[in-house]
């Protein structure tokens, strides 16, 4: 086990930075510093900084969809990597997470020493897009046994980009595009969460992993914690705070659909940013995974929305959140070192 | 046909379709609203202009030019439909049947419309 850190960066497909695109001078930044595990998603829906919104539920507005950059590695090799974003001339929103990282190694991550155990845990799962385990693909059996384990949900989301253990793993128009990272979210009981990390160890070849802590705000319609009462681990005016929102791509509110109203109301009410992304596969409590079906026109896949705001302005937004997450959905709290200046995250 | 209308065909299909992409852009990007009113707009003036143009009695090349090229590039039926999907795909089944109905009854008014304009003038 080693205290990584987990750096993320959100832009649109168009940003660029000295005549290059943002993508690419980041992807290949996290290449040739060989990062651990990074992955490029391509958001459907968001805005950001601009206020610009962005979906792919329309044509002309799809050429710019949001982009999400993780990257995770130890917390001094992302630091320096930190470092040199800022030398680029980056000003979208950045943001730093710590994060245990785990490969094959190491027994459990221990989260009870911590004595959080009371707390959920969020593991990730970095995979290959055609990585196989069990004679199914790898991602599908990770979420069965995370299923198996009594985990609360885990959502299935697709890299076009990223590095994994070192390497760059570039999505290719015309390839199999076999390697290109995916990453498979679980949030659950930190228990259980870590006994389902056992059984995922001895299915794939080169795990790796990330685990954090979390605290569930909201769970099928029901509210478990107001995030404004989740304790903050520093000065709450230097810190930000991120909403994860996870529902389905079907689920209904007032018959509109959910992940689309909830950036809608977010960009409305001034938010300072919110992205979008679907999931391929997923569950979320006692349903069994699944993912889209064959000639069904509603999609059943999983959609990822993330919000980063200041403590005060999230717990004036979670109203429009608990509302549209009245009978479905799984909303998580985390506290992030977070700026649109670089310098000051670095110093958070 | 001559090669110059040819030429004139390509520069004014781009023409058309950047104005398509700009108008549909700067009417999508407005609001929060997730009927498709930018297709609507660009579909409704491009009947508009259409109508206007045969209404103006032009004949050969300079129908090509203005109709199939300039309009052709510009007004799209493969969004309308593509967004309709969308809005299905969406549960917004009601949106969906909208954008059907009023796409075709305010284009085949515009058209009209345009028509008649163009024989006044």
């Amino acid at each position: 086990m080693q205290n990584a850190l987990k750096l993320t960066t959100y832009f649109g497909e168009r940003s660029r930075v000295g005549g290059r695109l943002l993508a690419d001078e980041l992807l290949d930044m996290h290449a040739r510093r060989e990062v651990r595990a990074s992955i490029l998603f391509r958001g459907v829906q968001g805005f950001g900084a601009k206020h610009r919104k962005r979906s792919d539920r329309l044509l002309t507005l799809s050429e710019d969809l949001p982009l999400v950059s993780v990257a995770i590695d130890t917390a001094e090799r992302i630091e320096e990597l930190a470092e040199e974003i800022g030398t680029i001339g980056y000003e979208g929103l950045i943001s730093l997470e710590r994060a245990h990282l785990l490969g094959a190694g190491a027994a459990t991550a221990d989260l009870a020493c911590d004595g959080r155990l009371r707390e959920a845990a969020k593991l990730t799962v970095f995979l290959g897009r055609h990585e196989r385990a069990n004679d199914t693909p790898a991602f599908v059996a990770a979420c069965q046994i995370l299923h198996d384990h009594g985990v609360a949900g885990a959502t299935v989301l697709l890299g076009v980009d990223g590095t994994m253990h070192g390497q760059r793993k570039r999505a290719r128009f015309f390839a199999r595009n076999a390697d290109v990272p995916l990453m498979v979210i679980a949030v659950g009981d930190a228990r259980r969460i870590e006994d389902a990390l056992g059984r995922l160890r001895e299915l794939l070849a080169e795990p790796l992993f990330t685990l954090e802590l979390v605290r569930v705000c909201k769970r099928d319609g029901a509210l478990l914690e107001h995030p404004g009462d989740h304790p903050a681990p520093g000065a709450r005016d230097r810190l930000k705070q991120k909403l994860t929102v996870i529902v389905s791509e079907a689920a209904r509110h007032d018959n509109r659909s959910v992940y689309l109203e909830l950036v809608k109301r977010l960009r409305r009410a001034k938010a300072a940013g919110a992205t979008s992304m679907r999931g391929i596969w997923g569950f979320h409590g006692a349903h069994p995974p699944h993912g889209d079906r064959l000639l069904a026109l509603r999609r059943h896949v999983p959609v990822v929305t993330e919000t980063i705001d200041s403590p005060e302005r999230i717990a004036e937004l979670f109203p429009i959140i608990d509302e549209l997450t009245h009978d479905s959905g799984l909303v998580t709290s985390e506290f992030v070192p977070a700026s649109s200046a670089l310098h000051e995250a670095l110093s958070l | 046909m001559s090669a110059e209308a040819w030429i004139g065909v390509a520069l004014l299909g781009g023409i058309g379709s950047i104005a398509r992409f700009l108008l549909d852009g700067a009417v999508s990007s407005r609001g929060s609203w997730s009927f498709p009113f930018g297709t609507l707009a660009v579909n409704a003036s491009g009947a508009l202009v259409l109508g206007l143009v045969t209404g103006f009695a032009l004949s050969g090349e300079a129908l090509v030019l203005a109709g199939t090229a300039t309009i052709g590039s510009y007004t799209t039926f493969s969004t309308w439909m593509l967004e309709t999907h969308r809005l299905g795909e969406d549960g917004q089944s009601r949106g969906a049947a909208l954008n059907v109905i009023v796409s075709l009854i305010v284009g085949f008014g515009a058209a009209v419309l345009g028509k008649w304009l163009g024989g006044v003038l």
